[in-house]
This record gives C-alpha cells, structure tokens and sequence, in this order.
C-alpha cells in the first residue's frame, strides 16, 4: 500500500490522533502563556529575580524531555492520568522561550517612550498595559511561536508515557518496524508545526510596530 | 485590536475539530494491544470476534508500548478494549503487594478496577502467562524432573540463563532463587529474550525463565517444570472493557464474554508459533481460532 | 531664508493671538510672589559621583528658566527633580511649595508638562492618541478630548485633519516635536518642563520651532524651565539664565546681563555665539 492509501484509508484514525495532539499542544500553550507572561513582565520589574526565573525555566529546558515525562510519572496526582503529566513536563519546557522573549520584548521598548510615559505622570500599571505590553507584543509572539512548535514536536513523546497523540503512530510503527505507520504520525505532525510557524509568524509580522 | 479579529476564526476551527471528533464514530469500537505477537494475536480474536458478533465497526490499536500506555488509553477513551494479565494489573497498574491465589487475584483486579477506573474486568480467556522454568526434554526425563524442586537437587550442576526483566524484577529470579533454594553453578547468564531457548536448546545453558505460552514450548522437546510452591503470581488474561463503552453497547461485552476459558495454554503456545515460528499473519491465525471453536 | 521664516513665524503665531484666548493667563495675585518651583542646597550623588553640588534657586511664576551648560553638567538631573523622576540626595525641591517627596508623584507629573529630547511619542497610538494621553487618563469627556486635540494641533501649527490619524513614523522630526509639545501642554498644566526640546532637528527646524515656542509661551504665561546647551536658545526663550557646570549652578542672569557679562564661562558662550554669527556673514 502506498502512502497515499495508507493515509485515505486511515484517516479517521490519523485525524483522531492530530485532533488529540492539538488538544495537548493547546491546553499546553494556555498555561505556558498564562504563567511564563506575568512572569517575563516580573522579571522586568524585579532585575533580582530574573536570575532564578530564567535559571529555573533553562533547567526545565535542558532536561532531556523523554526523562522529564519519566520524572513525573511517580508524582502521584500527575502520574495517574497521562495527558496530565504531559501537558504539566510540555508546559515546562514552553516556558523559556516566552519567559524570555516578554522581558525581552519589555526591556526593548525605546527608552524615551518609557520616560516620556512616566515623566508625564502613567502610573507603572498603565505603562505596562498601555505602552510597554502593546509594543512588545510582537517579540512575545515570536517567543509563542518558538514554544509553540517546540511543544509540537516534544509533544510526539509524549506518547511514550501514554499520553496519545501522534507519536503515538511513531512508536507502533517502530515497534511493528512499520514505515507508514510512522510517517502516519511523523508527517501531520511537521505539517502541524509548519503551520503553526506559518500564521504565528504572519500574526507576528502584522503587529511589528513601525518605528 | 487586530488579534480579536483572528479569535472568531480559531473559535470556528476548534468547534469544527470538535464535531469531527465527536461524530467520529460513537459507534466505531477500538481494540488495543501491546506490543507483542501474543497480545497482537488476542487483540485480533477480541476484534474479529465482536465484528461477527455486533456488526459493529472495529478498528486496531495494536502495539501500544505497555500496560501503563493501555491503561491510559483505556482511561481517556482512546480506546475500548484490550487483554491484560491479572499479575501485571495487580502491581503494575494497581500497586498492590503480589499474591499467589489466581481467584484472590482475580477478585482484587475485579473489584478495585471497578472502583478506582470504571472498568470492567471479564472472566480469563482461559490461559495463564505466567513465567515458565524451562529445561530440555531429555533431561526431564532422564532425571525424572517434574517440579521446580525436583530440579533445585541438580542446580549446582547447572548453568540458568535468563531475560534482563526476570533479573531485575521482584517477582523474579531473587525470589524464585531464595524460595526453592536454587543455587547454581555460577551466575545465572543474562540473555535477550530471544536467545534464550536456543541456548537451551544448544546446550550453553541448561535452565531458563520463559513465559508459559511462548511458542517454541509447543515446538521442540522442551519442558516446563511446574512451579510446586507456587511462587509465580497469576498472569490470567482477562479483557478489560471501559464501563461507558459497555453502556452504549452492551453487545460488546456479550461478545467479549463468550471468549472467556476458550483458550488453553497449550492452545495459546501453538498459536504463537505459527505467528513467531511459522511467521503466519496473526489475522489469520486469529480467524482459523475463532472458526475453529465455532465463534464465527 | 532664516528671516523669511522668522517673518513667516511670527505672523503665524500673530495670526493665532488674534483668536480669543482659550488658555486665559491667569492674573497675578498675592500667592504668586511665591516661587513656583523651589531648590534649597540640593545635592544628588550617584555611585559615588556627586551629579548635583549644592544647587539651590527658585523660579517664579510665570518665568522661563533656563538651565544652560554644557554636557553632563547636571542641567538633566536638575530638571528631573522637579516632576520627581529623580529625588535629592539631600536639600529639598519644592514645587508650588510643596516638598516633592510629599507630593503623590503621579499627581505631581499629571499637573507639569514635559518634553524630552527624542519626544518618546507613542509608536502605536495616532498623533491624535498620542495628544489626548492625559486627559483621557484624566477621564475627561470624549468631546472635551476632541475639542483639546484640534486646539492643540492648531497651537503647534499642525493644521487640518491630515495630522489626527497619522501615526509617528509618518511625521518628520519637526512634527513629531510639535506633537510632543501639544502632548506636553494637552491637560493644561501650569508648569513646562522641557529637556533639550529642540536639539534633535536640523537647525532651521529649530529656530522656527524657537520662535514659535517664544510666542507661544508669551501666550500661554505658563512657568517653564528649559535645558539646553544652544546659548541662542537661551537667549531667545529665556526670562532668565541659569549657568550651570560640573554639578553647580554658577549663576542666574537675565539675558541682557548674560550678553555683557564678563564672567569667564558667559564670556566663552558669548564668544561662541558670535563666532558663529560671523560665520553666517550676518551683522
């Protein structure tokens, strides 16, 4: 059987598979963005703790994520479901690259804006919300994008702790030594990532500010 | 702002994987299995047999890397069904202390499945995988060896050989080495899983830890010596259904029932040998069983 | 040229008096004899480096001080204590006789118009956005917030309603700097602030910009400090003329006595000045 076949024939299944790992990858993203901003905008406000955010995040980073996944297994509310445990270790690792890219996007903010905006009376608050987060919400969305495709592909290991997906197709067929059970799940799952680099990117390019 | 534009668009998108998702069959049942030929082989009985009997679509989950990857596909609907062994749920899944008494087994898995999962645990297909100490034919005889404690008396003639799982498992050879008194020649080989038999065969090693079911038992002069103080835990192969599938289709489990003591051991090793040894296709082999006992 | 454009400057900004004032000078009375704004033997320190030594004069209402020296003379610092961007090291700085550091500094900020250099206008709001930042914080109604914008824009010459909806990056340096202005002067404040307001445009931009700005505060009777190290900027918009370096104030002349003054350092500025004219070819 051809590919082509392969996938026609399969493709309820193949979709099903795509339709789980997006829910991973999604629900994944909503937490990554909903601690990893406050927490790049604190680093922003409070230079001291940038060293343990940022130090923490890259140790999450740097952990290999087959182990990280493994590490969870014990811990007793994760361990029992697995998509839990996956989308508690993928969060980890969305982290950095947000974390990073909101200071990053802050602290960018042209100096005489910041200064104009204090010096004519914005509280901090409104500085954030009206100056410093829309300027920089292009760089954010760039580190959005890294984590988002970062989380994709880790995603697909995912499966080897159970928690579904597409890599799920990955390990049967390299378990059956199965070639069209692997690009099953190895190609929704590049064409997943190139999408969503594709119009994260676009939205990127469309919030640039202009200088 | 330009973002609150794009949200309706992925609201769209999301209901629209929603709807698919879910129209995707509610009718379609889906069989899991782990990855090996003889898990592989009664996912496809379990299969073939609820096609014949329900007219219901089936589709192959097969290969899935272990019992907690089972589980937890059974635990998020993945998929319906598939065969585990009573020892394996007992510590792998539910963490309980290992015990000997098939029925007490049964029960605990039974009931605490029940409770903790919402699944139903159906009465054993009939055989038991459970591990098997192995000797060659001829040495059976000549010795007279019927039992793992006849067999200890020649221990320390003899070189074991054995899988990196039995090593390592608590359940293994530790246990079964203190429990009989084995003492052998010197350490036991380590082996892959594979090589073991052959080496049996070829007289590198003279005892070895197989499964009860493995196929090249029903092949070659091999013999299995029966485990008198019954140190191995039960591996009874039961199948596990999710109770919400059995709700919208009670069919399902009728039919899954009707496998149940169907299996012997001695018929499950023959089944895997044509699968492992004779490289047949587990399908087929799959459909000559169930026509074979009339389940067709 | 440069006089055809003064010409045109100030007929402009006559054109602009002849309307009915909106911005009503208020008229003196007993409580503006008091300084508006107050330094008494302010000091700053900075990692060990003192940037302000001893600085202390007033400003009353109504003035235009302006603080000239050159780079790095604390001009900047001495400014940013005002609206409370910096704070003394010791001494105390007074505005509208009040101590800086009593004041709720985003009161304090809301109620002083303040200019910076390279204008930090707003890259993602309008021109008309940017303008009304204030007043719409100030929760002001929407179409007092219209009215104020257009009056700005006419104030700094940006007529008609091709500027509303333009954004930054659409202006040149010259209107972007008359936006900061309009910006600066949106709520109204009695007191301007201004950091080398001119010193990023080309030189014929700024002396348009000087003497429309001459005019306008003549207008307006608002109390502005200026920090500039261009002596014809301070001889043309200041009431008075503050030399500062290395960190002190070396003294307050009024313009007249800034040209004659035989001082060492005014006497250098004064040099300049006329080097430069001379170099023009003008008498």
């Amino acid at each position: 059987m051809s590919p082509i076949q392969f996938f026609l024939r399969h493709h309820r299944e193949i979709l099903q598979a795509t339709l789980e790992h997006i829910w991973l990858v999604g629900l994944t993203m909503i937490f990554a963005i909903a601690i990893g901003v406050p927490l790049g905008i604190v680093v922003t406000r409070k230079p001291w703790l940038s060293k343990p955010i940022l130090g923490g995040a890259n140790i999450a980073e740097t952990i290999p994520s087959l182990a990280l996944f493994g590490f969870l297994l014990p811990v007793p509310w994760l361990g029992g479901r697995a998509d839990r445990l996956a989308i508690a270790a993928l969060t980890l690792y969305a982290l950095l690259p947000i974390i990073r890219n909101t200071s990053a996007g802050i602290t960018g903010v042209d100096r005489a804006v910041r200064e104009a905006a204090r010096g004519m009376g914005m509280t901090d608050r409104q500085i954030l919300f009206q100056v410093e987060l829309p300027l920089s919400f292009s760089t954010m969305l760039a580190g959005i994008r890294i984590a988002t495709v970062l989380t994709i592909g880790i995603a697909t290991i995912a499966a080897a702790v159970g928690a579904g997906g597409l890599g799920e197709f990955i390990f049967r067929g390299l378990a059956m030594v199965n070639d069209q059970l692997i690009l099953a799940g190895a190609i929704p799952a590049a064409l997943l990532a190139l999408a969503a680099d594709f119009v994260l990117g676009a939205l990127e390019r469309r919030l640039r500010p202009v200088r | 702002m330009r973002l609150v534009r794009a949200a309706p668009a992925f609201l769209l998108l999301s209901l629209a994987a929603c709807l698919i998702s879910c129209s995707s069959e509610r009718n379609t049942i889906v069989v899991g299995s782990k990855n090996f030929s003889e898990q592989a082989l009664l996912g496809e009985i379990v299969a073939q047999h609820i096609e014949a009997r329900t007219h219901l679509p089936v589709t192959r989950r097969f290969y899935l890397a272990g019992s907690y990857i089972c589980q937890q596909a059974l635990l998020a609907a993945r998929i319906d069904t598939y065969v585990e062994y009573t020892g394996t749920a007992l510590t792998a899944i539910l963490h309980d202390p290992i015990e000997k008494d098939p029925s007490a087994v049964f029960g605990r898995v039974k009931s605490e499945y029940q409770r903790r999962f919402g699944l139903d645990v159906l009465p054993s297909l009939g055989f038991n995988n459970t591990f098997a100490i192995v000797i060659r034919g001829e040495d059976a005889r000549r010795l007279n060896l019927k039992t793992i404690s006849d067999a200890a008396l020649h221990a320390p003639q003899w070189r074991a050989g054995f899988g990196y799982e039995f090593m390592e498992r608590p359940d293994g050879y530790e246990g079964l080495a203190h429990i009989y008194g084995l003492r052998f020649a010197e350490a036991p080989r380590i082996l892959d899983l594979g090589l073991l038999y052959r080496a049996l065969l070829e007289k590198q090693v003279d005892l070895v830890a197989g499964n009860s079911t493995d196929g090249l038992l029903s092949a070659r002069d091999l013999v299995i010596l029966a485990d008198d103080k019954r140190y191995f835990p039960p591996y009874e192969a039961v199948p596990i259904i999710r109770s919400e599938t059995e709700t919208r289709h009670p069919e399902v489990r009728v039919a899954i029932a009707e496998l149940a003591g169907k299996i012997s051991d001695e018929e499950m090793r023959k089944m895997n040998f044509e699968i492992d040894g004779q490289h047949r296709d587990a399908a087929d082999v799959a459909r000559e069983f169930l026509h074979a006992k009339q389940l067709d | 040229m440069l006089g055809v454009l003064d010409v045109l400057a100030s007929w402009r900004a006559r054109q602009f008096l002849s309307r009915p004032p909106r911005m009503t000078p208020r008229t003196l009375s007993e409580s503006d004899r008091e300084p508006v704004i107050e330094f008494r033997h302010v000091h700053y320190t900075l990692s060990n480096r003192e940037l302000l030594n001893d600085v202390s004069f007033s400003v009353a209402r109504g003035e235009t001080l302006v603080l000239l020296g050159r780079s790095g003379a604390g001009k900047t610092t001495a400014l940013k204590m005002i609206n409370r961007l910096l704070v003394p090291s010791s001494g105390e700085v007074l505005v509208e006789g009040k101590l800086t550091t009593e004041w709720d500094p985003i009161a304090l900020r809301r109620k002083i118009g303040y200019v910076i250099q390279d204008i930090g206008l707003f890259p993602h709001y309008t021109v008309t956005q940017n303008i009304s930042l204030i007043p719409r914080l100030e929760r002001w109604p929407a179409d007092r917030v219209r009215e104020r914008v257009k009056e700005m824009l006419e104030t700094v010459g940006l007529h008609g309603k091709t500027f509303e909806h333009r954004y930054p990056h659409q202006l040149s340096g010259g209107q972007r700097q008359r936006v900061g202005v309009a910006r600066a002067l949106a709520a109204d404040p009695d007191i301007l602030l201004m950091d080398e307001p001119f010193g990023a445009l080309d030189p014929m931009t700024r002396g348009e910009m000087q003497n429309e700005f001459k005019a306008l505060e003549r207008h307006l009777g608002k109390t502005v400090v200026i920090v500039t190290h261009d002596v014809g900027e301070a001889l043309v918009l200041g009431t008075r003329i503050g030399l500062m370096e290395a960190g002190k104030l070396a003294r307050v002349y009024s313009p007249h006595d800034f040209v004659h003054a035989s001082e060492p350092m005014a006497a250098a500025y004064m040099a300049q000045l006329r080097v430069y004219d001379e170099a023009k070819g003008e008498k």
